[in-house]
């Protein structure tokens, strides 16, 4: 939604000062119905939705966590699938993303098919390999749709170097495993981001890790299930 | 002199115990009202507007049925047999369309039998489907079931396919192009409205870079999204129905402006601000509201404001269709048109007045503005210029004073 309005803004110094927690902001994306509201929801609310109805624009929940006795503010984007929504609308929130979550799900072949272009999407908004990124395969609950196994979705997971967690929103023995899955890349974050700013500010705040630690810690955090 | 200051003008909505007499008696007049406009040949769809607009709108879901497709300018003599089979799986959208519906449980009303609920999501697809397919030009988004749904659920699914394919080509054609650069361009109203009204809203929401996108599904279902009570939902599509097609922003604006104060309050950051606007309050002094988002159209016509709203309209946004419709619409009854054009030109005079005083003082500009038209324009007056003005008359009025 860049546009000339925002270039003539505003008073300076009207604002408060940044809050010193510390803020991961995290995009969450994949294609329609594969589960990406359900998904974030279950972090941040600790349960599965009744209802969950077509995302439209973005939604945005957030959940302050605690990590080595530091009180951190996870904000989950929670994006709509539909392609024309990312073509002009969402690049705004592609900004200053700390992380990305892909998801798709297991039971809809078309949902991993489409992972290139929604990680090509990433690298169009300048979200490189630096940005720490993950894979969620979703409904793993529906064990007898499923349509992709865990050995193309691993194999595709390291060839973008990315950790693969196979879940289910929905399954109430996985609670634990959607949490674990978000804390796994809150404890990324913040370990390789010790002096990271509490917020970014005007766009310019964002500082992208060293490639090299990505790379190190390349698969580490894939499992299985 | 801000939105939030005359807030206590919405106490006087229907809703409220006191005045109820009143409201019971100015009730029936209305109903009496819509019905003389009803039996006149043609059909006085002037006083149909009128009435969709001011306080209630058109009241009753049996009302809606005769009045809507006369606001839409459609005959409802040869409504269309049983619509096509086998337009489902070889549809493009069709995925789509029923990954949507089938999840769009909220749409219906709470305590409709399952059986129920499920032939009314098949007949939202069908009609969907309908009217994608009879017009290639359009595509399918998300967020037009939530449209589509209202429609069926007061008209039924006959009436509703042939309104929906109307509005479809009409008020919403914009958000139907293969991509959504015209909503984006119609989401840069927002801030300008905002601007006018309350700057220190609007630079607060400039610094926090919030952008629009909270109020993307607000526009492109006109509400149906996010609104709970199915009341509201129709009272709002009565108002929208009878108005220009850019109205769904100006009530964007007046919510935004009517939580000044939250938003004032909130942390200064994108996350907070859009957080705090998506939530929509659920209890919004709706008659206030919708008397305010006329006053701003009167005040600030899109044309004015196009300058800067920053892409230039295309030729085929709705809002440039829009007076083609209400031309054809008016046809029906061309007496109204002239009465119409004289009114214009007393609003036009108005404005006009307004406006000159404004000019040469630009910061004082809201102020004055929001004084003057506040006290003169009421809404029944407003509503026929809210119809018929900015593509008429606003450009010139534009010339006049930025030449």
């Amino acid at each position: 939604m860049e546009s000339s309005l925002e270039l003539t803004t505003s008073l300076p110094g009207t604002c408060l000062p940044p809050p010193r927690s510390r803020i991961f902001k995290i995009i969450v994306i994949g294609d329609s119905g594969v589960g990406k509201t359900c998904l974030t929801y279950r972090f941040c609310a600790g349960k599965f939705p009744d209802k969950t109805e077509a995302t439209i624009g973005v939604d945005f929940r957030e959940k302050v966590i605690e990590i080595d006795g530091e009180k951190i503010k996870v904000q989950l984007w929670d994006t709509a699938g539909q392609e024309r929504f990312r073509k002009s609308m969402v690049q705004h929130y592609y900004r200053n993303v700390h992380a990305v979550v892909f998801v798709y799900d297991v039971t809809n072949a078309a949902s991993f098919r489409s992972l290139p272009a929604w990680i090509e999407e990433c690298r169009q908004h300048s979200l490189g390999q630096e940005v720490p990124r993950i894979l969620v395969g979703n409904k793993c609950d529906l064990r007898d749709a499923v349509q992709v196994g865990t050995d193309p979705a691993q194999k595709f997971a390291d060839s973008h170097s990315m950790p693969l967690f196979e879940t289910s929103a929905k399954n109430p023995d996985d609670n634990d495993h959607v949490e674990a899955i978000f804390m796994t890349v809150a404890h990324k974050l913040k370990s390789q981001k010790p002096l990271m700013l509490s917020q970014p500010l005007g766009g310019e705040g964002f500082m992208p890790m060293r490639k090299s630690e990505e790379e190190e810690e390349k698969g580490v955090l894939a499992c299985s299930c | 002199m801000y939105l939030k200051k005359s807030k206590s003008i919405g106490a006087s909505s229907p809703l409220n115990g006191i005045g109820k007499q009143d409201w019971n008696s100015r009730r029936k007049r209305k109903v009496g009202e819509i019905s003389q406009a009803l039996s006149v040949t043609p059909v006085d769809v002037a006083a149909l507007r009128r009435m969709a607009i001011s306080e209630g709108g058109l009241l009753t879901d049996e009302i809606r049925c005769r009045v809507w497709p006369k606001l839409l300018n459609v005959n409802t003599d040869d409504l269309p047999e049983k619509l096509a089979e086998g337009l489902r799986e070889n549809h493009k959208d069709y995925h789509q369309v029923l990954l949507d519906v089938r999840r769009s449980l909220r749409r219906f009303p709470p305590g409709m039998p399952d059986d129920q609920r499920e032939g009314l999501q098949e007949e939202l697809i069908d009609i969907i489907l309908h009217v994608l397919d009879r017009n290639p030009q359009l595509y399918y988004y998300q967020g037009y079931h939530d449209i589509v749904v209202t429609f069926l659920l007061v008209l039924g699914e006959r009436l509703a396919t042939v309104l929906v394919e109307k509005l479809s080509t009409h008020h919403l054609r914009d958000f139907m192009d293969p991509t959504m650069d015209n909503t984006k361009h119609i989401l840069n109203y927002l801030m300008p409205i905002i601007e006018r009204v309350n700057p220190e809203v609007h630079d607060f929401m400039q610094q926090a870079e919030v952008g629009t996108i909270f109020a993307l599904s607000w526009l492109i279902t006109w509400f149906g999204h996010v609104l709970s009570d199915f009341r509201h939902v129709v009272r709002l599509y009565d108002f929208f129905l009878a108005c220009h097609p850019l109205m769904p922003i100006y009530f964007a604006a007046v919510i935004v402006l009517y939580r000044e104060e939250e938003v004032l309050e909130c942390e200064c950051d994108m996350a907070s601000v859009h957080h705090l606007l998506s939530q929509i309050p659920q209890d919004l002094p709706y008659e206030m509201l919708i008397s305010r988002a006329g006053d701003l159209f009167v005040q600030f016509p899109p044309s004015e404001l196009a300058r800067e709203a920053t892409q230039q309209h295309s030729q085929q946004t709705a809002a440039s269709t829009f007076k083609d419709f209400e031309l054809a619409s008016a046809q029906q009854r061309p007496d109204s048109v002239l009465r119409r054009r004289r009114k214009e030109q007393a609003a036009l005079a108005e404005q006009a007045q307004a406006q000159a005083m404004v000019v040469a003082r630009p910061r004082a500009k809201r102020l004055i503005r929001l004084a003057v038209m506040g006290l003169t324009v009421a809404l029944g007056a407003a509503a026929l210029a809210v119809v018929n003005t900015a593509l008429e008359w606003a450009p010139k009025l534009d010339l006049q004073f930025f030449p």
